[in-house]
């Protein structure tokens, strides 16, 4: 029998999954942005975040516009490939389980 | 064996992926006030040309309009993820912006100004724009406003003034004030079915 994949835990929770998901389908995308797609509170997406960004998986650029702070957020291509093996493993965890 | 529990743990978390790059790939960016706002810049700028004979009532109407939306959208802040949609669209609206100031102005100060030119390149320029946008983005309104430019653009060519007026005019509220509230409506919508579909997530 096939040895069943380890799900990355660095993505495995869920708000982590779900800023993941939604960074691999934009280009970049403002903390607002992903505060307001996730209904998270500031703190708890600042945290996350920085996960990932330890983690390589997204990368952080801080500007001013008109004199006002902005932080925009984009999928690194680590944190794309980690997505993908996320995805390919979860398939294959849930094909495992329809098959035993 | 996986348990059932764990199961539908993985069912959700793939369901969750599946939700989120669809919510990240549906726009958010709400246009419909600045084609509004475009509505009544042209309809004060024809109003200060036609009662106020003014040759700078196009010009400084048009620099006002595109400050005013500066600092409105400014004001409003982004709160927006860019995609490579939204970054074609807003490249086709920024050129087209340009072209026309560029060369409406060039023809306004050699003198070769004429009415039914300056409503037919209008006309050409905002079907092309609005078609583009059309097409990118699948939506059929947006064509009808295209199409109704373009007419507007072929009745400038081949009617008399009172014709090309009347065509301008229409075109304008149809395709600037109608459909820019049509716009702002189904934006509105959009919103409240995504705040409605959308709790909390947490780590």
């Amino acid at each position: 029998m096939p040895e069943l994949p380890e799900l990355n835990p660095v993505i495995h929770g869920k708000l982590r999954l779900a800023l993941l998901s939604l960074l691999s389908s934009v280009e970049e995308a403002e903390f607002t942005w992903l505060r307001a797609k996730t209904g998270s509170t500031d703190g708890n997406l600042g945290a996350q975040l920085l996960k990932l960004e330890e983690a390589g998986y997204v990368a952080v650029e801080k500007q001013f516009v008109q004199r006002k702070p902005q932080t925009l957020y984009r999928i690194t291509n680590p944190g794309r490939q980690a997505l993908t093996e996320y995805v390919r493993a979860l398939k294959q965890l849930l094909g495992a389980a329809l098959e035993g | 064996m996986i348990p059932n529990t764990q199961h539908q743990d993985l069912n959700e978390r793939l369901t969750l992926i599946e939700t989120m790059i669809a919510e990240g790939r549906r726009s958010t960016e709400s246009w419909g006030w600045t084609f509004v706002l475009w509505g009544v810049a042209y309809y004060v700028a024809i109003a200060w040309s036609t009662w106020g004979h003014s040759n700078l009532a196009w010009p400084v109407t048009m620099v006002a309009a595109s400050v005013l939306m500066g600092i409105l959208i400014g004001r409003k802040g982004r709160n927006t993820a860019e995609t490579t949609v939204s970054r074609a669209i807003s490249a086709v609206w920024i050129a087209l912006g340009v072209s026309l100031f560029t060369l409406l102005l060039s023809l306004g100060i050699s003198g070769r100004y004429d009415f039914h030119l300056f409503v037919a390149i209008i006309g050409a320029l905002l079907g092309m724009t609005n078609a583009t946008s059309a097409l990118i983005l699948r939506w059929k309104m947006q064509f009808a406003s295209a199409v109704v430019w373009w007419v507007a653009a072929v009745a400038a060519c081949f009617g008399s003034g009172t014709l090309t007026t009347i065509a301008f005019l229409a075109a304008i509220f149809f395709c600037q004030i109608v459909f820019g509230i049509y716009g702002m409506v189904r934006e509105a919508r959009q919103a409240r079915a995504s705040a409605a579909g959308q709790g909390a997530l947490h780590a």
